[in-house]
């Protein structure tokens, strides 16, 4: 398996680092239910198999870490962006800078 | 009629062929090297103030720009190692933390980083040992640069511009096993190995 890096192009696996699910957010330690919502958060994962969305980390490389998704099932990656770039595109649906 | 010539070859010329041994490691010193990272926000006006500097384009994709006494290679997203000539440029990361003041964080490296040449027709026969990109000219053409890592160290590597040489940095903690992977992998070129 071969990930492409936006910023240094296609490398191979051993360059990486799997961090996890690029689905959920951590809540709001905060929050009303945030004991619920935190279990939620732990423990209630899907486990598709088909196309997901990942986390993935440049750890020998440029250090970025990546929202790759990925076909479970053949390993085929249909897009990678910068996780900078998916949480800004959040920020700015939430409303937010 | 034919305007062919034919001249005779030795059966063992090749092995005369002296760019069978046509690699050469040396250890690369006297440098004094700075990290650079853009501050949030600042990446253009950093650029700007670099140029105005010195003269050079901050690259934004992993290349080196070398300017007339300093060059900045790539060194991830809004990152650069900084590389001047430590012995007219003693105060390197100093000075140049001042003039990029408000715009990157500077910090040195010239201790913490230890670099190697490579060069030669067989330089890509070595790398290619352990290094897992492709170092191809039409891959890796003149001036790229890349972190990665070789014999599982992480380096980070640049091919000059101008004269066709390989430099690899890599920790300094890793410094002799390094070297040690770059000899031997370079062994059966029959290498020139210098300080
Ligand atoms: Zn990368």
């Amino acid at each position: 398996m071969r990930i492409s890096c936006p910023y240094c192009g296609e490398r191979s696996l051993d360059e990486y680092l799997y961090i996890g699910d690029a689905t959920v957010t951590r809540p709001d330690p905060a929050g009303a239910n945030a004991q619920a919502d935190f279990y939620k958060y732990a423990y209630e994962r899907t486990n598709p198999a088909g196309a997901h969305k990942e986390l993935w980390y440049h750890s020998a490389g440029c250090h970025a870490w990546l929202v790759v998704e990925r076909d479970t099932r053949t390993h085929e990656i249909s897009s990678v962006e910068t996780a900078k770039d998916v949480a800004l595109k959040r920020n700015v649906a939430k409303g937010g800078a | 009629m034919s305007s062919l010539t034919l001249t005779p070859t030795n059966a063992l010329a090749s092995a005369l062929n002296s760019s069978r041994s046509s690699v050469a490691i040396a250890v690369l010193d006297g440098l004094s090297i700075a990290h650079v990272a853009a501050r949030k926000g600042q990446s253009a006006a950093l650029a700007a103030r670099v140029k105005e500097l010195f003269g050079v384009t901050l690259s934004q994709t992993p290349r080196i720009a070398t300017g007339s006494n300093v060059s900045f290679v790539w060194a991830g997203p809004d990152q650069w190692l900084a590389m001047a000539r430590a012995d007219t440029n003693p105060d390197f990361e100093r000075d140049l933390r001042g003039k990029l003041e408000g715009l990157a964080s500077v910090a040195d490296q010239t201790d913490a980083r230890a670099l190697a040449t490579v060069r030669g027709p067989n330089a890509r026969h070595v790398l290619a040992k352990g290094v897992p990109i492709d170092l191809h000219p039409k891959a890796f053409p003149a001036g790229s640069a890349a972190i990665t890592h070789a014999s599982h160290i992480g380096v980070l590597m640049w091919l000059s511009e101008a004269d066709d040489t390989f430099t690899l940095a890599c920790p300094r903690s890793y410094a002799s096993s390094f070297w040690n992977w770059l000899t031997e992998s370079a062994v059966e070129f029959s290498p020139a190995v210098g300080e």
